[in-house]
């Protein structure tokens, strides 16, 4: 399959679905925008996070980097920016950094609108607008070249590394020979495996980046002055079979598959189109990895779990993937493509065609498990001040 | 109520009002039914949850994995401190499955705590659909747990948080020395009071030396200052104008009299009474949810900057001197610290307690943070 | 898949692994075929769980997809399940280096 049915955009590739995204500039503005979306169309997502309203610089410049990726995202064709009006997080910066991508950008501010009954009035009839000034734009055929196919793993357990990770993996190798673009993350997860994906990398330059990502996740640790046991892996990877890191690891990466890594870039960095397979650096943490490579463009994520990862995301729909049998039985209704059958001899490539096959559908216009509940969870990766240490205070 | 009605025009801490039948966590102002997820994987679930269920309240947060050491074990610990504040009657603890807080053990500890409290897990019971359809019912066996009986209470029954924010100037100037008249008053009508907010400190560590008498606590915090004193801090303009205050400047609003005890981020003091001091950083939504998890029933929040959010556990009174944000936001805005007295603040206190919506309770919008202190793995 | 099922209950991910994969619930006694005769667990293996095919001492390395991926922290016997009762992980430690004391 060469093409999907999608949105063009003026600027970028093409979106799978047609949002109004309601993004909050701080904490102080998120339930605001999920009260926004509550009252409003469908078509109205809240991206609803904790961040705070003035925090240090390299934390803003993520918080900052991250919401204007929101708002480029092609399958957002226009934002509402809510802000409190006395952040330090630059909101017009954001507008302007939307704005660029001929996106419509609105923006209301509680302060100027005179308070926050007034601000939830304004904002539901602003979002109203806004869905009608998108709801012309129709689906067309894309060439499927123009997608960043995000690829996460949650909840894993052994089955993971041996079938849903590597069913993805063959899917993204696909979409990498149609010309597309395919992006993994989870640094903590290559630890332990760093050496099989720094040789996939054909730039030195791409290898150190990608070691030096690895090793500053792995001196995470030794800022807390505790093994990772319990983060990583995690008492259901643990339940699942998986017994440290370095196994958790090697089962993890084979969900990129196995083309050559391109590029290396930093948390809700801009993903490259047609790039091949690239990695970005985030944290192993679910909703804050698949935030950050929607933020970086993904226009759809594929999500493996063996213990039954049920997240999805409010801007970007989330298919979940899972190799173990039990749980694709049992929570059926959460899940989107059970590949456990490569247990039983399903071949890899088979799974793989499954899965694709799966993404083009979904990215045409079929709603995941997750889309159908409002499964739309969102956080935004907090640069903490002890990460920042050397910084000035 | 014909109690307020009687208030006295120059001592309003006399006065008794209406409070809800004690609990196993003591004098609460408020009755929610809290639904508590466990991880942000959960929280979704845990908002419909509570969406379904009249009476109950959930509080969405972003982590409960990938966190490792100090970090996870607050987590845990503000979760649970917040499961046993006085305003909550009962607990749904909704889990994941797979998360490093886990479910079960989580809701072992709460029961523990005298808490009434029921789980379930959506990989327990099989997917999301169940878990909403069955965490509804568990909410609906416990929200006879929100009866409203009342019974009369007075100041003292009542532990109340202080938060400033910001160091704006007319905070400085006006807000502050006012909260700081009404934590005197407060306090010496035997109601206890925590303050939060560490970080304006770090320059000023003779207020740690001069004001707190607990030995051990001052030993602990000047650590914690010089551990503070290594990074960025979380409010930027708090960290660099705290440097060119006074000390007293920086914490008027904690009023006149010692703090007798410091306490971790979300734990309870052990005195029922007095002025203690709550680690934390001076973000709103983080030292809300550390000052309820510490057993606040009610917080002042001082506010220059117009934050207008309230708190979904805790009624939180905004109270403001900022000629700007009265004007921008003066609906969402309970105390205009400029005209107002400190009797003035105490019956706006005591209403509150006694049932009356503040200005944040009136637009439903809350804020809600866990304080991170540790980087996601 | 990568690697190769054996008896129809075990999946070996690579040749020169000493754990396998468990792909059913395996019972205590259950019997492996191995390249020198059949091993038998000497305890259950739940499904996904390692079982160790060969014995391993203590601080000797625990392969899997042809790869270190833990240490033994006690001897092991074959046919005894590996987890984290008698493996650790190597990396991540950081309770072994000089962390903040909080």
């Amino acid at each position: 399959m060469m093409q999907f049915q999608g949105y063009k955009r003026s600027r970028g590739p093409a979106g799978v679905r047609n949002y109004v995204a309601v993004i909050p500039v701080s904490v102080a503005t998120a339930s605001i925008a999920d009260t926004v979306a509550a009252r409003s169309d469908h078509a109205v997502r809240s991206t609803p996070h904790q961040m705070g309203g003035d925090p240090p610089e390299k934390t803003r410049e993520q918080i900052e980097r991250t919401l204007i990726g929101v708002g480029r995202n092609p399958n957002v064709g226009a934002s509402l920016l809510l802000s409190l009006g006395t952040e330090t997080t630059d909101y017009n910066k954001i507008i302007d950094g939307i704005a660029a991508f001929d996106r419509p950008v609105e923006h209301i501010s509680v302060h100027e609108a005179g308070g926050t009954a007034a601000t939830i009035e304004t904002a539901v009839d602003v979002a109203q607008q806004l869905v009608g000034g998108i709801a012309g734009c129709q689906r067309e055929a894309c060439d499927v070249s123009d997608l960043r196919f995000g690829v996460e793993c949650g909840g894993s357990d052994a089955t993971s590394g041996i079938a849903a990770n590597p069913a993805v993996g063959a899917s993204c190798d696909l979409l990498v020979e149609a010309g597309g673009t395919a992006c993994f993350s989870e640094t903590p997860e290559f630890i332990g495996a760093e050496h099989i994906l720094a040789e996939r990398c054909p730039d030195p330059a791409v290898r150190e980046r990608l070691l030096s990502f690895v090793d500053a996740r792995e001196s995470a640790a030794e800022l807390m002055g505790v093994d990772m046991r319990g983060a990583q892996p995690t008492p259901g990877n643990q339940e699942g079979g998986l017994t440290t890191i370095e196994e958790k690891s090697l089962g993890a990466i084979a969900k990129g598959g196995t083309t050559p890594v391109q590029d290396v870039v930093s948390y809700a960095d801009e993903l490259p189109t047609g790039a091949g397979l690239v990695i970005m650096d985030t944290p192993g943490y679910d909703v804050e990895s698949v935030v950050g490579k929607v933020a970086g463009g993904a226009q759809v994520v594929a999500f493996t779990t063996g213990r039954g990862s049920t997240t999805g995301n409010p801007i970007v729909p989330v298919m979940k993937v899972t190799g173990n049998p039990t749980t694709a039985r049992d929570m059926s209704s959460n899940m989107d493509v059970d590949v456990s059958d490569i247990l039983d001899g399903e071949s890899v490539a088979s799974a793989g065609n499954r899965v694709y096959e799966t993404l083009i559908r979904v990215a045409s216009g079929q709603q995941t498990a997750a889309e159908q509940r409002r499964l739309e969870e969102f956080a935004i990766n907090e640069l903490m001040p002890n990460e920042l240490a050397g910084e000035p205070a | 109520m014909s109690s307020l009605q009687e208030m006295d025009e120059q001592r309003p801490e006399d006065s008794t009002f209406e409070v809800f039948e004690p609990n196993a966590s003591g004098v609460g102002l408020r009755r929610r039914l809290l639904v508590v997820p466990t991880v942000i994987c959960s929280h979704i679930v845990a908002d419909h949850i509570a969406a379904g269920v009249e009476g109950a309240v959930s509080i969405p947060h972003d982590h409960g994995c990938a966190q490792i050491g100090a970090d996870h074990e607050q987590t845990e610990r503000t979760l649970l401190n917040l499961s046993k504040n006085p305003n909550v009657s009962a607990v749904v603890v909704v889990g994941l499955g797979c998360e490093h807080l886990q479910s079960r053990p989580f809701a072992e500890r709460v029961e523990a705590q005298g808490v009434p409290v029921r789980e379930l897990s959506i990989q327990g019971v099989g997917g999301t659909d169940a878990c909403e359809t069955q965490g509804v019912e568990l909410a609906r066996s416990l929200v006879h747990h929100n009866r409203p009986e009342k019974v009369t209470g007075s100041l003292d029954d009542l532990t109340v948080g202080v938060i400033s924010s910001d160091l704006n100037a007319s905070t400085v100037q006006t807000g502050a020395p006012l909260v700081g008249r009404v934590v005197d008053r407060i306090s010496a009508s035997g109601g206890r009071v925590i303050v939060a907010g560490t970080e304006r400190l770090v320059p000023h560590r003779s207020v740690v030396t001069d004001r707190v008498t607990d030995s051990a606590g001052e030993g602990w915090l000047l650590d914690r200052l010089d551990e503070l004193s290594m990074y960025p801090g979380k409010s930027q303009s708090i960290s660099t104008r705290a440097a060119g205050l006074s000390p007293d400047a920086v914490i008027g609003h904690w009023g006149s009299g010692p703090i007798q005890s410091v306490l971790e981020h979300g734990v309870p003091p052990e005195d029922p009474d007095g002025v203690h001091l709550m680690d934390s950083s001076s973000r709103f939504e983080e030292a809300a949810t550390g000052l309820a998890a510490a057993g606040a029933t009610v917080i002042l929040h001082l506010t220059d900057e117009g934050i207008t959010t309230g708190h979904p556990v805790v009624p939180v009174l905004k109270i403001s001197a900022s000629a700007k944000s009265l004007e921008a936001v003066g609906t969402d805005i309970d105390i205009d610290a400029r005209k107002e007295t400190p009797p003035g603040v105490l019956r706006r206190l005591i209403k509150i307690a006694d049932g009356e919506p503040t200005a944040a309770e009136t637009h439903g919008m809350t804020s809600f943070a866990l304080s991170r202190v540790g980087p996601s793995m | 898949m990568k690697g190769r099922v054996i008896g129809g209950v075990g999946l070996l991910l690579s040749d020169g692994d000493n754990v396998m994969t468990a792909i059913a619930e395996l019972p205590a006694g259950a019997s492996v075929p191995a390249d020198n005769g059949a091993i038998e667990l000497i305890e259950p293996v739940s499904f996904g769980h390692k079982v160790a095919l060969e014995s391993i001492h203590r601080g000797g390395d625990i392969r899997k997809y042809g790869e270190v991926i833990a240490e033994a922290t006690q001897d092991i016997t074959t046919g005894e399940w590996v987890h984290t009762h008698n493996a650790e992980s190597r990396r991540g430690r950081g309770d072994l280096s000089p962390g903040r004391d909080r």
